[in-house]
């Protein structure tokens, strides 16, 4: 497979700086201080979520390597992807999907911080295979050095994509409508930029699309399903309530696709740089709509424990903290007899185990 | 008996069904009072039914017969549903007014309807009545509802018959358990008086078989879980009647008030509500203003999410089947347009998607985000304020009905959602379009290849929604009510979707869009008084005010001095204008008696004359429909600021 090197020229590069960019001001703009003691507030969400990103999400995408038999320069890219934070678009999508949007937004801002540890750890352990199969390639290519994961060059690119996080924080406390602003055009931008890409690549290298080997295709759309799938069901096995799954199924499934644009940009070279890349567009492209498809499932199979949980808060909001709503019996299925609010109202929990026992 | 349907209780009167809310629902809030933004005092169906039998007890100790009518003269408020529970478990019924009853109408309601038993909100209000009561010989207590006010001589206090009640209830009195059992379904539950054409109030009977029609064909699906905010006028049967419907399905009603309202709509975040044409007006009005308030890269997000929106709902309702189609589509049109349509629809798509979670969405919040459906009725929802919510995801669903069909004859739903029109008939209801000069029947009419679909008549509806009639007024009874059909006086069509589509009125009542009812004869008959003017029709339905067409009086210009040969030069004249508007602002003035919203702010000069057979019956009747289609566009200028379906 003759697979084109330099996908992109040197504007291109500039433009998906400013986009990454003003992405992660976006995301800085929607967080606060606030959002970072909300994690300590509820670790064990965080906690599932944790395990659920850091764990299965990267043993997902190295298992889709290994299955589909993915070149390694492709490999590694997906295994980068599956080791990435969380990013904004997946706050967005659980709100749509009637998700606990401040666990999102929790883990979020926990993973963001955790990759700086996580992913050096998690890209050494994961992508060793795929590392000596490329060195291999380039030794008998006639190169003289082995094929590294330049772990230091991608954790600099991960606290560098924080500045702008860290300037949008500032904004938002300095000017909240300019920070609301930011937050919008940042998702605009965001599909303005991947589209343009895809169109500038689409005209370039019009073959690009069809030498993209066909598991590639698979594991782009795979890795972010499979993340839905068992994020949701991991931590429906853990017991979690359907609030909290559904926004640890989309947070595990969406990664932060600017980060890696980052990275890949500032850590890696050719010959993998550009496959790399691709199959980074190829995947934020896909997860959109995988992401838009699950939200509207999600969104009409919680319609019912989101509009029970809703309720009961504005009841707490309006009659005073302590109130408890009573449904009648038989009103409420199995999982939310023993607390309608899903465990976000303290007197709920507390009367709703009194009156069963 | 009883019996629930999938979603909600029915019963066969309003008594049953509120016990049976109460066995059922328990301890779920049934209303909600409003005391600070945050802070609002929840009643639960069962205190509410415990509550209503210890007041019902205590008005039967002071001598509530059964079928008696009761007085209930009050705004919103937690009394009135207290009130209301406890007539009907009386097995009596209630005749409601708002607070700003006239002495006028309360002389007439009172003396008309034989009440003997008032409940009255205020202190103000008791007072006024105090000064009618020696008019009133049949008028025995005077109860006060407003817990703050002082005790007044000459009345009772609410919470004094209560006690009094609960007392007894105690004791072990379960008269009102008898009281319930005997109510038949063809018993009243309300007397409701609206003001008529004729100027005296007109009493309508509505029986507990109305209003249980009602809850059980309402269409939509809801439960517990709803949220229902009250801002129109209980004591309109629209209101009445979704707050009697979200009993029967354990929702909780949120007693807001206009002032509080966008407040209250963010705090409360209702699923569901009852609201006027003005209200959305309003709430356009504040979103648009928001949104040209906002930053100015907000503003153009704002405006190309719009036109998204727009764009895709449109190719939706083409799509659907559901835009308006007043004639039948042929297939070759649909054929080459459904293509069209379905590109388009798949381009926009993922454009729409984006905007409409990251801007549209909050445009919804404003209104609380919650909002699953709103019915909106009282009036017709202005064309443009129809599309706009629409468009932007708060579905308005336009309904149609009278005090008198108590009162929904068809409202939209989610599934049936043409914009233009308010929707199929609810189950159980007939309607039919009846030629206003032939009398004939136009839909539905198996002669006509369209079954007499598109054809504009006077609505005639059928259904167990129909009031029992007039209270002692047989004649007006017989007028309205052919073999179980009710004249509605309102001008509609079936449209091609099977929906109907209201046109005008044939009654000659303007409804501005505040919800004031206009009779433009007097203002008319007030302003030929001028010798200018020798013609005139009053126009102004679903406007925020009143404007008049008016048709100069030729001579009397000669005279002034000025010669114009004929109208249509009259009319172009400078000097015509200012006296015309002297004469108006003269004749129709709050000192001669006309109330503010009866002032006429506009008019406009006709070139021609009415004539009898075009605009004029042989009786020189103005035939309104007629001027109002004739003059469209004149009518449209004096009313720039809206465009009016």
């Amino acid at each position: 497979m003759e697979f084109p090197s330099q996908l992109l020229y040197a504007q291109d590069q500039v433009l998906l700086a400013l986009m990454i960019f003003i992405i992660m001001l976006g995301m800085g703009s929607s967080l606060t201080v606030d959002d970072f003691r909300a994690v300590a507030r509820s670790p064990r969400g965080v906690l599932v979520g944790f395990l659920s990103q850091f764990g299965l999400m990267p043993l997902i995408a190295v298992s889709l390597s290994i299955v589909l038999n993915l070149h390694p320069a492709f490999a590694i890219a997906l295994i980068l992807i599956g080791t990435l934070p969380g990013g904004t678009t997946s706050n967005m999508f659980t709100y749509f999907s009637r998700g606990s949007v401040a666990l999102s937004i929790s883990m979020t801002t926990a993973s963001t911080v955790m990759a700086l540890f996580m992913m050096p750890i998690i890209l050494s352990v994961y992508t060793v295979r795929f590392t000596s199969q490329l060195s291999a390639d380039m030794r008998a290519a006639g190169a003289e050095t082995d094929f590294v994961i330049p772990t230091g060059n991608i954790i600099s690119s991960l606290v560098l994509v924080l500045v702008p996080v860290i300037l949008g924080m500032i904004l938002k406390r300095k000017s909240p409508g300019w920070a609301k602003t930011a937050e919008d055009t940042a998702g605009f931008m965001a599909v303005l930029v991947i589209l343009y890409l895809m169109m500038t690549a689409f005209v370039r290298h019009g073959k690009l699309f069809l030498v993209t080997p066909v598991e590639v295709y698979i594991a782009t759309i795979g890795l972010g399903l499979a993340g839905f799938f068992f994020g949701y069901w991991f931590s429906r096995l853990i017991g979690m309530y359907p609030l909290f799954q559904r926004a640890i199924s989309l947070e595990t499934g969406i990664q932060n696709g600017p980060v890696s644009f980052a990275i890949i940009l500032l850590s890696f070279n050719e010959p993998v740089q550009s496959q790399m890349l691709w199959l980074a567009i190829l995947y934020s492209t896909f997860i959109v709509m995988t992401s838009s498809i699950i939200t509207l499932y999600f969104r009409k199979k919680g319609k019912f424990d989101w509009d029970t949980y809703k309720n009961i808060q504005i009841h707490n909001r309006l009659f005073g903290t302590e109130y408890v709503t009573r449904y009648p019996k038989g009103f409420l299925p199995k999982r939310l007899v023993k607390d309608p609010s899903q465990g976000t109202v303290p007197a709920a929990k507390k009367a709703y185990s009194v009156s069963d026992s | 008996m009883q019996n629930k349907s999938k979603d909600r209780i029915i019963t066969d009167n309003l008594a049953l069904l509120y016990r049976e809310a109460a066995s059922h629902y328990g301890d779920l809030p049934a209303f909600a009072v409003r005391q600070k933004a945050l802070e609002w005092q929840p009643v639960s169906f069962r205190e509410l039914y415990e509550q209503g039998m210890n007041l019902a007890t205590g008005l039967i100790d002071l001598g509530v017969m059964q079928k008696e009518h009761v007085g209930l003269f009050s705004d919103n408020r937690f009394e009135w549903i207290l009130t209301d529970y406890a007539v009907q478990f009386c097995g009596a019924a209630d005749v409601p007014r708002g607070r700003d009853v006239s002495d006028a109408e309360l002389l007439y309601i009172i003396e008309h309807a034989g009440i003997q038993v008032c409940f009255v909100e205020t202190e103000k209000l008791a007072t006024r009545l105090l000064r009618l009561r020696s008019r009133l010989p049949k008028l025995r207590e005077i109860i006060v509802m407003d817990p703050s006010a002082p005790n007044l001589k000459g009345t009772i206090r609410l919470e004094d018959v209560y006690m009094k009640g609960r007392d007894l209830r105690k004791a072990g009195d379960r008269e009102a358990e008898n009281r319930i059992a005997a109510i038949r379904p063809d018993d009243l539950f309300t007397l409701i008086y609206t003001s008529g054409t004729t100027g005296t109030p007109k009493g309508v009977m509505l029986t507990h078989d109305n209003m249980m029609s009602q809850i059980r064909n309402l269409p939509g699906r809801h439960g517990p879980n709803d949220r229902i905010l009250s801002v129109l006028p209980i004591w309109h049967v629209f209101e009445r009647v979704i707050e009697m419907y979200t009993i029967s399905f354990g929702g909780c009603t949120y007693y807001s008030s206009i002032h509080t309202l966008s407040d209250d709509m963010k705090n409360v975040e209702p699923t569901f509500m009852a609201s006027a044409p003005r209200l959305w007006e309003k709430v356009h009005e504040k979103i648009l203003l928001g949104v040209r308030r906002s930053h100015p890269v907000r503003q153009i997000l704002f405006h190309i999410a719009y036109f998204l929106a727009k764009q895709y709902k449109v190719s939706e309702y083409f799509i659907t089947n559901k835009q308006i189609k007043l004639k039948p589509t042929p297939l070759w049109k649909r054929a080459v347009l459904t293509p069209f349509h379905v590109i388009r629809w798949l381009i926009v798509l993922p454009w729409y998607g984006f905007f409409n979670a990251a801007v549209l969405e909050r445009v919804r919040l404003g209104a609380g985000g919650s909002l699953a459906a709103t019915i909106s009725g009282g009036g017709a929802l202005p064309a443009h304020i129809d599309k706009f919510f629409n468009y932007v995801g708060i579905p308005v669903l336009e309904g149609y009905g009278l005090t008198e069909t108590s009162p929904v004859v068809s409202v939209r739903s989610k599934l049936n959602l043409v914009l233009g029109t308010v929707g199929p008939p609810i189950r159980e209801t007939e309607v039919r379009i009846i030629c206003l000069n032939s009398g004939k029947t136009l839909y539905p009419d198996p002669a006509d290849p369209a079954g007499g679909i598109g054809k504009t008549g006077e609505i005639w509806v059928r259904g167990p929604q129909v009031m029992k009639g007039y209270y002692r007024d047989e004649p007006l009874t017989r007028a309205a009510m052919e073999d179980g059909w009710f004249r509605t006086g309102d001008l509609g069509m079936i449209t091609h979707n099977d929906c109907l589509k209201i046109v005008g009125r044939s009654k000659s009542t303007i409804v501005l869009s505040s919800g004031e009812n206009v009779e433009p004869e007097p203002l008319e008959m007030k302003l030929r008084q001028s010798r200018y003017i020798d013609q005139c029709m009053v126009v102004g339905q679903d406007q925020k005010f009143l404007g008049v067409l008016v048709v100069p009086e030729l001579s009397a210009f000669r005279k002034n001095g000025t010669q114009p040969k004929d109208l249509a030069e009259l009319s172009s004249l400078p000097e015509t204008k200012t006296i015309i508007q002297k004469e108006i602002r003269q004749l129709i003035s709050s000192s001669a008696g006309f109330k503010k919203y009866e002032q006429i702010r506009d008019f406009r000069i006709l070139p021609k004359p009415f004539v009898v057979d075009e605009e004029l019956t042989n009786l020189f009747k103005i035939k309104r429909h007629v001027v109002t289609d004739k003059y469209k566009q004149v009518i449209a200028e004096l009313f720039p600021n809206s465009t009016s379906k």
